[in-house]
């Protein structure tokens, strides 16, 4: 394993390192975060830091505690070791400007709100004053491509609009991070790799940090600066990999770069040791 | 709104109605029943129309509808109250909400005679007849939907920072309303039989004491007379209770079918 | 087992507070009755047998009442359930009779049966059959035609097609109506013996009362309550045992 992780770190010297980003303090820092369930151990000794702006991917097999280390990262809930920092202060509950993707969408949403209604919960939590609120919730329906579809239920919306609607209210936080959990999981390939695009041009446009779960490997090359393979049993971190891709990112281009085709090797074979 | 096709079904079902009630005066006018059991609608009717001018219909039609809807106010004042703050508390939902379930199977109408002792045949024993028997069904479905929000949505409220009151106001309360009106629905439908109960055992006015007596006085044409009545009570508020349905969970995906 | 264990403390709490309240107040009166004073009743009203005879009575009308009230329920469903047009023609008549309170048929029945058995499941009939047979319709309604496909690309002929495909696909859902049926039977039963049929624990219930005889009263309603609660509880683990699958879906029921 540390062979192939040398091999690849020589392939990539002249790689502008996720590190040289980081001149100034982590946004987001983690020093020796464990979680255990009684004698159950979920995460081992995570030691990882997220620098501002910087788009983090989070890869590894099943049971691995993915989405355990970003509910530890949001403050919902505790690590049992460790400390987690944000902004250089313990991160011990949701902060105001974090905010959550979920996965599933439809429990996520407020199925009685409608599209407009959704977002201004996040405004309303805010105190943001109603007479800002309907500009703000009209920007960001257009940000997220939903203006048509201001007033409808999340039922009467597609998979793929239910989830842009979930980013938009996340926007809607004014967020410096976004926690992503497998955002893309549940749609098709098309509207997937629409999503990836959108997100990346949010993402860069106001320069948020992004943190993203995903065990789609593809997935996690083509968004990230920097990729944490976790290994399971327990969850523990085996690489932190740099992804040197120019950006903008292309979803054909890019995808055929050489550099791309060597990680996804580099990652396939990872997460193939454990199935 | 509704398809011409679906249209026609209902006039065609509207037809069935009418010609079964046909049927009925066919029966009584030919006297294949005995008169004394089986009126024809014409004279269910004649009774209705009598009881309409003379003004007692109105008056008795009121003091059921009174009753019930006095009772099923309090029951699902206290329901409602009574079984957020039940379901919120996971120490409540422990330690009270069991007995609840114990209490739940006793048919209601079996408290009546104890209801009686300490109030005797009076309009207030009828009312907490009423309370008692409705209640149940509110508090039971108010626990069950403040206790189920689904835990993502516990989540967002606290990525979102909402305060308790913002939790309960605009995330709980609307997640538990498809129960809550569920429960009121429910507890409307018991809230009518119990006062037609309670007023035929204590013959304090009502519908309830008017078919109890004219059975007594083999009046038949007067009990379907009142029947008709309650027939219309309950599905007028059943109707009322499905506009409220329709209009509080427009946001329910349409149940497939 | 803890959790349960739990759910009973607040019951027995309160019944040990009433009975420290009868004995230091030491009430002598025609309302209540101190707890080891109905736990007396309730087995003397045992052994001389009245509480079982009344019983026997009110399960009887209960049970014969659900038998034709379920009985032709289910029928109506069945036929309703497979013959759409016929369920559209008769949306009418079932939907202004639904609404009727199962007690304001009883002057009707009294009428025509007189006091005794016969009035009582008359009226049990009427309550249980509108819930089965709507239960049951939609029950056949939801057999999704996915299923009756299979069916057909099997080749199943048609008395295979009703045991093999519908019988299997109904059966958790009728018996659910049964089981809801079973307890309006026994609400139905009792209430209609309060107001009006002097017979069964309902009766007896009200006799209590009305003779001030306030021990009895609360071991009969102790005892109808018990009934009721042992009734679910017997159906929900029958319908658990024979249906594991359907009733996950149910849980949160």
């Amino acid at each position: 394993m540390t062979a192939t992780l040398h091999q690849f770190e020589r392939n990539f010297e002249d790689a502008p390192r996720a590190a040289a980003k980081t001149g100034r303090k982590p946004l987001i820092s983690l020093k020796g975060v464990g979680l255990s369930f009684g004698s159950h151990e979920v995460l081992q000794d995570i030691n990882v830091d997220i620098g501002e702006g910087e788009f983090v991917c989070v890869i590894g097999p099943s049971g691995c505690g993915k989405t355990t280390l970003l509910r530890i990262l949001s403050g919902l809930i505790q690590a049992s070791r460790g400390t987690v920092s944000y902004r250089g202060k313990a991160q011990t509950e949701p902060a105001s400007d974090i905010a959550i993707v979920f996965q599933d969408y439809a429990n996520a949403l407020l199925p009685w709100r409608t599209a407009s209604q959704n977002i201004s919960l996040a405004l309303e939590a805010a105190a943001t004053p109603r007479a800002e609120r309907k500009d703000r919730i009209a920007h960001l329906l257009e940000k997220v491509g939903l203006s048509k579809h201001a007033d409808k239920y999340p039922s009467e919306m597609s998979g793929g609009m239910q989830q842009r609607l979930q980013i938009a209210r996340c926007l809607a936080q004014n967020p410096s991070v976004i926690l992503m959990d497998e955002p893309f999981g549940a749609l098709d390939a098309m509207t997937r790799q629409k999503l990836q695009d959108e997100i990346l041009a949010i993402v860069s446009e106001s320069n948020v940090t992004a943190f993203f779960v995903t065990h789609d490997l593809e997935e996690a090359i083509y968004l990230a600066d920097r990729v944490i393979a976790l290994e399971p049993n327990p969850g523990r971190i085996a690489e932190l990999i740099d992804v040197p891709l120019a950006r903008p990112r292309n979803q054909l281009t890019t995808r055929e770069e050489p550099e791309f085709l060597a990680l996804r090797r580099k990652l396939f074979d990872f997460v193939l040791r454990y199935e | 709104m509704m398809r011409p096709i679906n249209l026609l079904w209902l006039a065609a079902s509207f037809l069935v109605t009418l010609a079964l009630l046909a049927l009925w005066q066919w029966i009584a006018n030919h006297g294949y029943v005995s008169k004394v059991f089986l009126p024809g609608p014409d004279r269910a009717f004649a009774a209705l129309t009598r009881d309409y001018s003379s003004g007692k219909l109105f008056t008795e039609v009121g003091q059921t509808v009174l009753r019930m809807a006095l009772g099923w106010l309090v029951a699902s004042a206290i329901g409602i109250g009574l079984g957020a703050a039940i379901g919120i508390s996971p120490f409540a939902r422990t330690w009270i909400a069991p007995t609840f379930e114990f209490i739940r199977p006793l048919p209601a109408s079996a408290i009546a005679p104890v209801a009686i002792v300490f109030l005797g045949m009076t309009d207030n024993m009828i009312l907490l007849l009423i309370a008692f028997g409705s209640v149940w069904p509110m508090l039971l479905t108010t626990i069950h939907g403040f206790s189920n929000v689904h835990p993502r949505l516990d989540e967002v409220a606290r990525v979102l920072r909402l305060n308790r009151f913002e939790r309960v106001y605009k995330i709980a309360l609307p997640a538990a309303m498809p129960d809550i009106l569920g429960g009121l629905r429910l507890g409307l439908t018991i809230a009518l039989i119990l006062a037609v109960v309670g007023e035929m055992i204590t013959v304090q006015g009502g519908l309830g004491s008017r078919i109890l007596l004219a059975a007594r006085g083999f009046r038949a044409p007067d009990i379907f007379a009142g029947v008709i009545m309650l027939g219309l009570i309950g599905l007028a508020t059943n109707v009322a209770l499905t506009a409220l349905e329709r209009r509080l969970l427009r946001w329910q995906p349409a149940p497939a079918t | 087992m803890m959790k349960a264990l739990k759910g009973f403390a607040l019951p027995v709490l309160l019944l040990v507070l009433w009975q420290i309240w009868a004995t230091v107040a030491g009430i002598h009166s025609d309302t209540l009755a101190a707890p080891v004073d109905i736990a007396v009743a309730f087995v003397k009203g045992f052994s001389d047998g009245t509480i079982l005879s009344a019983t026997g009575m009110t399960l009887t009308a209960a049970a014969g009442g659900l038998l034709i009230g379920a009985g032709l329920g289910i029928v109506s469903g069945f036929v309703f359930g497979l013959l759409p047009p016929l369920s559209r023609l008769s949306r009418v008549t079932v939907e202004v009779l639904r609404p009727v309170p199962a007690v304001a048929i009883l002057p009707i029945a009294l009428l025509v049966f007189g006091f005794g058995y016969a009035m009582e499941m008359a009226i049990i009939a009427f309550a249980c059959f509108f819930p089965v047979m709507l239960l049951t319709e939609s029950a056949i309604r939801q057999i999704t035609p996915r299923l009756m496909e299979v069916a057909r690309v099997m080749r199943l002929t048609a008395t295979q097609r009703t045991f093999k495909i519908v019988f299997p696909a109904v059966l958790p859902r009728l018996f659910l109506a049964l089981r809801l049926a079973a307890g309006i039977a026994l609400i139905v039963s009792v209430t209609v013996e309060i107001s009006a049929n002097p017979q069964g624990l309902g009766y007896s219930l009200m006799m209590a009362g009305q003779s001030l005889r306030p021990a009895d009263m609360f071991a009969i309603l102790f005892w109808i309550g018990l009934i009721g609660w042992a009734l679910n509880w017997v159906l929900v683990r029958t319908e658990l045992k024979l249906f594991p699958f359907h009733a996950l879906r149910r849980a949160a029921e």
